[in-house]
């Protein structure tokens, strides 16, 4: 099972956690299954000032930062190898 | 010291309206002076129903609380109130019935009725009419007709555990005419009380006064014949909620703050992400968060061992604010993290805000997509919302 944890703090749930936290409802038929989607109270990252933007969501151990749901899901495909429709 | 222990006294009421009316003709005010440490609550019936009966109530029960508040006698109360009151044009009389209890944190209450159902106070699960003395009062002129009150009076000792309540008449008159109460629901309601004490010794004053109210809604099979009120004062151990939002100004207050919320005795709630990873990190207690349902725009909540309650922090707290500028209400059928918060809030005494003060860098992006209140503000709406409108004790304290 592939980790995925969206933040859904404040900063990041007001920059668009809220649609990716939505998405947990509609995965891909293809990667249900393989994916498990839960949520974070805080990542901890939104202090990183000028460094990098919120919403933030992990994938494994890897961090995204201004995370849409296109990069959510690009990075969840490659991350099981899988070829995305 | 001696264990001379403050009592506490939580004040809860319930109304409904005659059926098809849009307002209620009887009046309930509640008050508690934090100050001097008495609740006071009135409750007033007015001759009729309908706006012209609220008019009345109103009318008499503010005025019966603002003397009261100002320790005015009896006597001049009850004439101004009679001096005042206009007169109904039909019946040509002014008339209102009132019921005042003033009691403080020594347990002692001061009673004044007037014309209500005789209030009664529920001592070891029994229910007791209390003895008071007559006194009669006129009015303050030399008119012919002169009109005449006649007022019980009564002074009372309350002790732990002990419940005063009192109605109007739509209680005592509920089922009139049905089988098996033809002359309405009358002292039966003592029966009532006492089977709903024997099932639930601990019933908070806000629940009982509400089953009494719905049982005399059913008595009349959901159709009410008159504006039907309860109140009920009830003496007892306070029920503590902690409320805490916001991570310390400074890092080493981290601990502290853990601490606080460990070794507390009563209901926890955590608002706000970081403040809830500094309690996981410091209690070494794992948080998840369930985004299966995202109920009313809000974040969802988390959960945490030994944490009743934990949600995201500013927005949540801005939706709890908006419930409570609305005032006590009797509907809690809302659903999502502000409402949970504002069930548990109603069920509690006295309520702890732990606030912690370290400015959130990231909220004061200019850029972000709505406003971020200042979490001081926000708690501080919320305290004085708490102590106005809910007669709750509130306790604040910045970390
Ligand atoms: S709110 Fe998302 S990282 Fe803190």
């Amino acid at each position: 099972m592939l980790n995925v944890r969206i933040c859904v703090g404040t900063y990041c749930y007001i920059t668009g956690g809220e649609e990716l936290a939505k998405m947990k409802k509609n995965l891909p038929e293809d990667i249900k299954d393989k994916v498990e989607m839960i949520g974070s109270a805080c990542l901890g990252c939104h202090d990183m000032e000028g460094v990098a933007k919120p919403p933030y969501a992990k994938v494994g151990d890897v961090l995204i930062q201004e995370c849409t749901e296109e990069k959510l899901l690009d990075e969840i495909y490659r991350q099981l190898g899988m070829e995305r429709k | 010291m001696q264990n001379k222990e403050k009592l506490f006294i939580e004040v809860g009421s319930y109304q409904n309206n005659k059926h098809k009316n849009i307002v209620c003709g009887d009046s309930v005010l509640l008050r508690k002076c934090t100050g001097e440490n008495r609740n006071i609550a009135v409750l007033s019936d007015g001759l009729g129903s309908g706006v012209k009966a609220n008019v009345l109530s109103t009318m008499t029960a503010s005025m019966a609380m603002n003397f009261r508040v100002r320790h005015e006698p009896i006597v001049r109360t009850v004439q101004s109130i009679m001096n005042t009151l206009p007169v109904d044009s039909v019946r040509n009389i002014s008339y209102s019935t009132f019921t005042i209890v003033d009691v403080d944190s020594n347990g002692e209450a001061k009673i004044v009725e007037y014309d209500n159902p005789p209030l009664i106070l529920v001592r070891n699960g029994k229910v007791e009419e209390i003895k008071g003395s007559d006194t009669i009062i006129h009015r303050g002129d030399n008119n012919a007709n002169l009109e005449e009150r006649r007022l019980k009076l009564s002074d009372l000792k309350l002790q732990k555990e002990d419940r005063i309540i009192f109605f109007s008449d739509g209680v005592t008159q509920s089922g009139i005419g049905n089988m098996d109460m033809p002359f309405g629901w009358g002292e039966a309601v003592y029966d009532f009380i006492e089977d709903v004490l024997k099932q639930n010794p601990h019933i908070s004053a806000r629940e009982l006064s509400m089953k009494i109210v719905k049982q005399a809604e059913l008595n009349d099979i959901l159709r009410p014949k008159d504006d039907t009120s309860c109140v009920v004062m009830y003496v007892r151990k306070p029920r503590k909620l902690l409320i805490c939002t916001g991570p310390p100004f400074s890092e080493t207050k981290d601990k502290y703050l853990a601490e606080i919320v460990s070794s507390y005795e009563g209901k926890k709630i955590v608002c706000g992400g970081t403040t809830s990873q500094i309690l996981s990190r410091e209690l070494k207690k794992e948080i998840t968060v369930n985004i299966d349902d995202i109920v009313a725009g809000l974040p969802p909540k988390s959960e945490m061992e030994g944490i009743d309650l934990m949600t995201e922090g500013i927005i949540t707290l801005g939706a709890l604010v908006e419930i409570l500028r609305q005032g006590p209400t009797t509907d809690l059928s809302g659903q999502g993290p502000a409402w949970d918060m504002l069930r548990m809030i109603l069920d509690a005494d006295i309520i702890d805000l732990l606030v912690g003060t370290k400015i959130n860098v990231a909220h004061q992006d200019p850029s972000l997509p709505v406003e971020l209140e200042i979490r001081r503000n926000v708690v501080k709406n919320i305290a004085s919302l708490l102590e106005n409108k809910f007669m709750k004790d509130v306790k604040m304290q910045f970390i």
